[in-house]
């Protein structure tokens, strides 16, 4: 290979690293994003991150109705949720999937999920996916767990098996949660898993 | 008469050296050629030694499952670009990242898309593999990962994706 191609090559290698890497999204450390963005609620009410947001910290978790993953997870997600909101963190899960491509994520769908699965926090729709682009989301299911400073300790996925329950070797969100909830550090802060791909809004 | 027994016996060597050289391509390209369909298990590292080993000036490797709906509507049109740039230096990669219980439907969906190549089934741990194929993979699937010849990431694309992006993923790197 020429000279001139390795390094458009390899020109090429750093622009995708750092398309990935680089620009939206948050880290481990940094603060949340669009905390007082009101979102339609499964009850009808508009509700933003902040409005939610407990004294311990809160969890934002981006999910949606149609992904086989989130399926397998959901009832560990609403247990998780359920629990945790009554410990003082504060959660919200968001739907940004455009329902013209997926037709499964429309909102009444995400009223009957939420009810036959027992949520009890707020499903809500990111109405332009622009809170699954500010934070950098890509995937269904993925967590945002910030601690009671309004830090960002926890970012991933729920646990190391989405098929089998009683396989699981590593509670990832769970341990998480313990820990804001305790306000202890939280010892794995990034994991990640198959899932599917949020359908994002077109921006026009 | 010696002669004869000479001639005949360079011929036959040469027909056996003949089948044998033709038997070693075949099997050489089993691994990308029309081979007949197969669905192998491997490792994220054998992805990428697959993909090294290739042979090709662009590898295109797309992670895919049965159930993910978006990977099965965007399927075709890498079929269809791996026959249309088949001989000009591209190999498309599927990796499936079903459960190994639901191979029969891999095989199944494989047959009726038409691919009569051999495909790979991941095994293992996700974040490993996720992370051994690219760490600026958030996991989604589907995902194309377009590999050089020399087995360097180039481009990535996560989420469904045309027959015309796909081409250029790959004409990127073929230089046109």
């Amino acid at each position: 290979m020429s000279r001139m191609k390795s390094v458009a090559a390899l020109g090429l290698v750093l622009l995708v690293s750092a398309a990935s890497l680089a620009g939206e999204g948050i880290a481990i450390g940094e603060t949340a994003l669009k905390t007082d963005v009101k979102m339609k609620n499964i009850d009808g009410e508009m509700v933003s991150i902040a409005d939610v947001r407990g004294e311990k910290g809160v969890l934002v978790i981006f999910s949606c109705n149609q992904c086989p993953w989130v399926k397998g997870w959901e009832t560990r997600m609403a247990a998780l949720g359920n629990k945790y909101q009554e410990k003082g963190i504060g959660v919200i899960m968001i739907n940004s999937n455009d329902p013209a491509v997926s037709s499964e994520d429309s909102f009444e769908v995400m009223q009957k999920r939420a009810a036959q699965r027992g949520f009890e926090f707020a499903y809500v729709v990111d109405a332009d996916s622009s809170m699954a682009r500010a934070y950098g989301a890509k995937v269904t299911p993925e967590a945002f767990l910030f601690d009671a400073s309004g830090k960002l300790v926890y970012h991933g996925t729920i646990d190391d098996n989405m098929r089998d329950e009683s396989a699981v070797t590593k509670r990832y969100l769970r341990d998480a949660l313990k820990s804001v909830a305790m306000g202890q550090d939280v010892a794995v802060q990034e994991t990640k898993s198959l899932g599917c791909s949020i359908k994002f809004r077109k921006t026009e | 008469m010696s002669k004869r027994i000479a001639s005949t016996v360079t011929g036959a060597m040469a027909l056996t050296v003949l089948f044998f050289a033709l038997s070693g391509e075949v099997l050489a390209d089993n691994a990308g050629g029309n081979g007949g369909l197969e669905v192998v298990p491997v490792t994220a590292g054998q992805v990428l030694e697959a993909v090294r080993g290739s042979g090709e000036r662009v590898v295109l490797v797309n992670v895919w499952a049965t159930w993910c709906s978006p990977c099965l509507e965007e399927f075709p049109e890498l079929v269809k670009l791996q026959r249309n740039y088949a001989g000009k230096g591209l190999r498309v990669i599927f990796v499936s990242a079903d459960f190994a219980e639901e191979v029969d439907g891999v095989y199944e969906f494989l047959a009726k898309q038409g691919v009569d190549f051999r495909t790979y089934l991941k095994t293992g741990n996700d974040e490993d593999f996720i992370n051994a194929l690219n760490p600026g993979w958030s996991g989604a699937l589907p995902a194309t990962l377009v590999f050089d010849s020399g087995g360097r990431l180039v481009n990535f694309s996560e989420g469904k994706a045309s027959y015309e992006k796909f081409e250029q993923m790959v004409l990127d790197v073929l230089g046109e």
